[in-house]
């Protein structure tokens, strides 16, 4: 056992805990964007699928039981590797380019990430905590309207949506890669993960985007 | 041609290093980049200088030995070629080229643009190698073995251990490396015996040496002077899952 | 003179090994732990002397140069490594294999040696394999065998392009996993300096370790060298830049003979010089010549581009020559051929020094694609190199230095003149004659590591008694002595030359006087030169830096001094060998028709040159050569 505790926590066994966790975000985020469909659907769909999951009790504590932990796993693996990966270089290259191996989406993974944590801090105080923590908080519908009226919030959420795009560009790839199921270093899942990252940018953004825009959409 | 060379020179381990420019006059597109440096060296041990201490030896682009940055790409840049391969008629009359070290914490830089890569032979003695001693084999054509799984094996098989992979990879990973050595044994029926032991130990030794983590940028791949592919880093990580689940003590 | 005993086993010639190797001694598996040996270099036959001995239960110590054994020149062969396994049904056998490379030695190796050679090529191959080495192979899933230079069958086992590296790194991969178990100590980048010799027999080594300039000395039972060929006396050679003759010379200056030294192999499929400033030359592998048609064109001093000659003006010379091998002849008649067209005026390119190697007839019969996959490596090289495309233009090649069958004479348990000095693969002289046949040498390397010297090592363990040595006695202090003083007068000459301008210099004269083809006046011209070059070296060269140091212009300048002591020797055995055989081609000495003429009345017998002292000329001792079973005849691969 403890051979096997080393194997993870070895560089390749935090790479796999990285890339589950992240794959994990990424199922989480499709189902989040279905959700977030019901906005077009108008206030009461959207309350009306809040309420439905919220029905689910027990479920949805075990949900987010889940969640915490594949935050707490990503991100505190995520900040001992780069830590690590910025101790193993050392002195730094006076000049160096890229080989073209690079992408903008792997190139700024360590700023990407900690950007999309800020957010969901936010994220989470703006609409989940309020009904966690009070019985009072007005309808889900009615907070999302006043959140992306502000012009400011909205384009927060939208600049917010393509870094998180930018992030999963080459996470979803990555995450493959480590698990030892890519075949090459181009190839479908590249692909799949230009397609993926350009789903949720453009889908949560549309959604902002049509709130902010429509103001009587969620009346 | 006339060239200005910026090389990164540095006593020993310990002294500080700094650049320093050398003009490279009369310089033919047919010389390799090593012939040019040591046309520069000629001169500088001519006038009783210590000439620029680089690592080289076959100049056919197999040893190994040769290698840094050349305008910040590992060997210059140019797809599958070693530093050593290199022709001047890549380069114009009037060019200034930035010559530094490969940059690794577990490279430490010995002399001028001389590294020690060492610790690529520590992870192979942990582990990368079929324990067969001699005179226990049977005959060659006792197990076949698909051209195909033998391709896979030979396309990793190639690596020169150059360190062009951590030098260029953003993290200074070894995992190209390492990946290609536990690939090249684990498609071939006589590594896959050991996988589990191999793949444990060279992964352990890895991390202990201090080298950083593979984020799958693909540099070490573009960089690659034998072009071997981050597939053989997903075949590793597979390994990995093996050796993970593995009841092998 | 006297007569050199080369210890030949009695018995019939199949029976000669395996006798040997009963009633060789064996050395008790518990006293094997108390033995120590020192093995000098990391190649082929290095590594692969260092972990078999360490598998046996010696305690080793490996020395190489480079940082890693791996670096070792063996990595550079391309084309493969014959065995005689008849796994192409061709009527190949041991037999064969035994009689062509004692036929393309040009009968000037020991038919016992070859025979053991050809007897153990077949465990090379199953060793191989079973260390994981990713041999070409077919599509059934069997090894894959092409045919090379002087051969007329498939015999050759290859990894693409880079047969070499893979074997190599196999020998690497047994040697890394005895410095895992702890049977071999790996010490790299130490340059051994001398040989130290306690009562006649091999007890130890000085090596100077190459970064911190230190001297540093090993006591051992057993010395084994393996440290490559002499070629980079030529300067301009196929060899890696840092191989060179210097431990066997010092060898050599300790007691051990040196044997035909003159044997030098040009390899005919080399990328052309291209001018003053080049540093060494790269190999085109001689499987090339399995696809390619070599030809000049048929008019003298034709600039031409290859392409607007007309087939019916170009001369496919060696076809025309040789109708039976064709562009398959063995090196040495390739090269020479290669040369009389050159010197005839029918040389192409720019230099005029080159000849045509063209694919156009291989692609339009088995496709561009399959000529990718058998050479594609080798055509990238090519481009990379010249900047011109084989697939469209013929390649130019000439020959060059590429291996040098002479070396330290050796018995056949590879025991030098100097009792427990081993010596392994390209450094000692047994097994190619006059001649090293294509893919012969990685076969020797790797036989000579393997299977010879863990059974003739027990031999001379088992059966002498060594008094116990010290490294503070006054063999190594007397060693160091004479290092440290040599490298100081390298340190102080300060004089205006740099070692490689006069490495460019030996070289030159070597090539001109003494390299394809030789004559007695231009050997004596070398031979009245070189002192002078050695004269004004020790007094004009110039090496900055400190000797306390990494200092690479020190280490070329203590090559360099060395190189210029040999050269001599070189020569005189050239000058002295009054007749051609395979790689030694006297002009004085030919057939009509230009060939080789070899005088098997007088010359049929290794020559192996002792030192006396260094103002004084070496004497010149013979072993006698003699053919039981190959009949001594003429050469032809008409």
């Amino acid at each position: 056992m403890v051979r096997r505790l080393d194997m993870v926590l070895s560089s390749i066994g935090k790479k796999e805990l990285m890339a589950l966790s992240g794959l994990g975000f990424i199922g989480f985020l499709v189902a989040h964007l279905a959700g977030n469909f019901t906005i077009l659907s108008g206030a009461e769909a959207l309350d009306g699928y809040a309420a439905k999951l919220e029905a689910l009790g027990p479920l949805v504590w075990v949900a987010e039981a889940g969640m915490v932990t594949m935050a707490l796993v990503h991100v505190l693996v995520g900040i001992t590797l780069v830590v690590r990966n910025l101790q193993a270089r050392g002195q730094r290259y006076a000049m160096k380019k890229s080989e073209g191996g690079r992408t903008i989406g792997s190139r700024t993974m360590w700023l990407t990430g900690p950007w999309i944590l800020v957010f969901v801090g936010i994220h989470l105080a703006q609409f989940t905590f309020p009904h966690k923590l009070t019985e009072e908080a007005p309808a889900l519908s009615k907070l999302v309207a006043e959140q992306l009226s502000d012009p400011i919030w909205a384009g927060y959420y939208v600049v917010t949506m393509l870094i998180l795009a930018l992030h999963v560009s080459h996470g979803f790839w990555s995450a493959f890669q480590t698990l030892g199921a890519a075949p090459s270093r181009s190839g479908y899942l590249r692909d799949t993960a230009v397609l993926l990252a350009f789903v949720f940018g453009a889908g949560f953004s549309l959604l902002a985007f049509m709130v902010f825009n429509v103001p009587d959409l969620l009346k | 041609m006339e060239l200005t060379l910026r090389v990164w020179r540095q006593a020993g381990p310990n002294a500080p290093g700094k650049f320093e420019d050398y003009q490279a006059k009369d310089v033919s597109p047919d010389m390799s980049f090593l012939e040019m440096l040591d046309f520069v060296n000629e001169d500088l041990i001519r006038q009783g200088k210590e000439p620029i201490t680089f690592e080289h030896d076959c100049r056919e682009g197999i040893c190994g030995c040769c290698g840094t940055m050349v305008n910040g790409k590992a060997h210059g840049g140019f797809e599958g070629t070693t530093l050593c391969q290199v022709h001047m008629r890549h380069f114009k009359n009037g060019d200034t080229i930035i010559v530094e070290p490969w940059r690794s914490r577990v490279f430490p830089v010995l002399k001028d643009l001389m590294v020690d890569r060492s610790p690529f032979d520590k992870i192979l003695h942990a582990g990368g190698y079929v324990s067969v001693n001699v005179g226990g084999a049977p005959d060659a054509n006792a197990i076949p073995i698909s051209p195909n799984a033998q391709d896979t094996a030979m396309d990793a098989a190639q690596c020169i251990g150059c360190g062009a992979c951590v030098a260029a990879c953003p993290n200074g990973s070894a995992m190209l490396f390492v990946s290609a050595k536990v690939s090249h044994l684990d498609v071939l029926p006589q590594g896959k015996v050991e996988t589990v032991r191999r793949t444990r130990a060279m992964i352990a030794k890895m991390d202990e040496l201090g080298f950083g983590n593979c984020t799958n940028h693909a540099e070490c791949e573009m960089a690659c002077p034998k072009k071997i592919s981050i597939s053989h880093i997903a075949r590793a990580n597979r390994s990995f899952w093996r050796a993970l689940f593995s009841h092998e003590s | 003179m006297t007569q050199l005993d080369a210890k030949i086993p009695g018995g019939p010639l199949e029976q000669k090994w395996e006798r040997h190797q009963f009633e060789l001694k064996l050395v008790n598996p518990a006293n094997k732990r108390k033995f120590e040996v020192i093995v000098v270099g990391t190649g082929l036959a290095g590594a692969s002397a260092a972990a078999t001995l360490a598998e046996l239960g010696y305690k080793v110590k490996c020395f190489g140069i480079h940082d890693s054994p791996r670096r070792a020149h063996s990595i550079a062969a391309q084309g493969g490594i014959n065995a005689a396994k008849n796994y192409q049904n061709d009527g190949d056998s041991i037999y064969r294999l035994f009689y062509d490379t004692v036929k393309g030695g040009d009968y000037r190796a020991r038919e016992a040696n070859v025979y053991r050679l050809a007897t153990v090529s077949n465990l090379i191959i199953d060793h191989c394999v079973a260390q994981g080495i990713p041999f070409a192979r077919d599509y059934g899933g069997t090894l894959a065998n092409r045919s090379f230079g002087g051969a007329q069958v498939s015999r050759t086992f290859y990894a693409r392009g880079q047969t070499g590296q893979q074997l190599l790194l196999g020998a690497y991969a047994s040697l890394n996993r005895q410095i895992h178990l702890g049977g071999v100590t790996m010490f790299t980048r130490r340059e051994m300096l001398d040989l130290i010799v306690v009562q006649g027999h091999a007890r130890g080594i000085l090596v100077r370790n190459l970064l911190t300039g230190e001297y540093e000395r090993h006591v051992a039972d057993a010395v084994i060298l393996a440290t490559g060929g002499y070629a980079n006396v030529f300067f301009l050679s196929t060899n890696a830049i840092n191989s060179n003759v210097s431990a066997a010379w010092r060898c050599h200056k300790r007691g051990a003979f040196f044997a035909n030294p003159c044997y030098t192999q040009i390899h005919p499929t080399c990328i052309p010089v291209h001018g003053d400033k080049q540093s060494k030359l790269t190999l085109m592998s001689e499987s090339l010549r399995n696809d390619g048609r070599v030809w000049t064109s048929k008019k003298k001093g034709d600039k031409r581009t290859p392409n607007d000659i007309d087939e019916s003006e170009r001369d496919y010379y060696l076809e025309r020559r040789y109708p039976s091998f064709g562009n398959l002849v063995p090196r040495d008649v390739a090269s020479r051929a290669a040369k009389e067209r050159v010197d005839a005026g029918h040389g192409v390119g720019s230099t005029g020094v080159a000849v045509y190697l063209d694919f156009k007839d291989a692609i339009e019969r088995v496709g561009r694609e399959a000529i990718e996959k058998k050479y594609g490596n080798l055509f990238e090289m090519y481009e990379r190199i010249t900047g011109e495309d084989p697939y469209t233009t013929p390649m130019m090649i000439y020959p060059a230095l590429h291996y040098t069958m002479g070396g330290l004479w050796v018995d056949y348990d590879l025991m030098s003149t100097i009792p427990g000095l081993f010596v392994l693969g390209e450094a000692n002289f047994s097994d190619h004659g006059a001649n090293r046949l294509g893919a012969s040498a990685l076969m020797q390397g790797l036989a000579d590591g393997y299977f010879v010297i863990p059974y003739t090592l027990g031999g001379y363990l088992g059966s002498t008694k060594l008094p116990k040595v010290n490294d503070t006695d006054d063999a190594f202090k007397q060693a160091q002595d004479t290092a440290e003083k040599r490298v100081n007068k390298l340190m102080t000459a300060k004089g205006k030359r740099t070692p490689a301008d006069f490495h460019k210099e030996l070289g030159l004269l070597l090539w001109e006087k003494c390299g394809m083809a030789r004559n007695e006046q231009g050997l004596k011209e070398a031979l009245s030169k070189i002192p002078k070059i050695r004269e004004e070296f020790w007094e004009n060269v110039i090496v900055p830096g400190d000797a306390k140091d990494l200092n690479q212009t020190l280490e070329r300048a203590n090559r360099v001094a060395d190189y210029l002591e040999f050269a001599e020797l070189l020569v005189r055995d050239a000058l002295e060998r009054k007749e051609s055989c395979g790689g030694h081609f006297r002009e004085e000495h030919q057939t009509e028709e230009g060939e080789a003429l070899r005088d098997d009345d007088n010359f049929c017998h290794v020559a192996a040159w002792e030192h006396i002292g260094d103002d004084q000329s070496p004497t010149r001792h013979i072993e006698p050569l003699t053919f039981e079973r190959v009949p001594l005849t003429q050469r032809s691969y008409k």
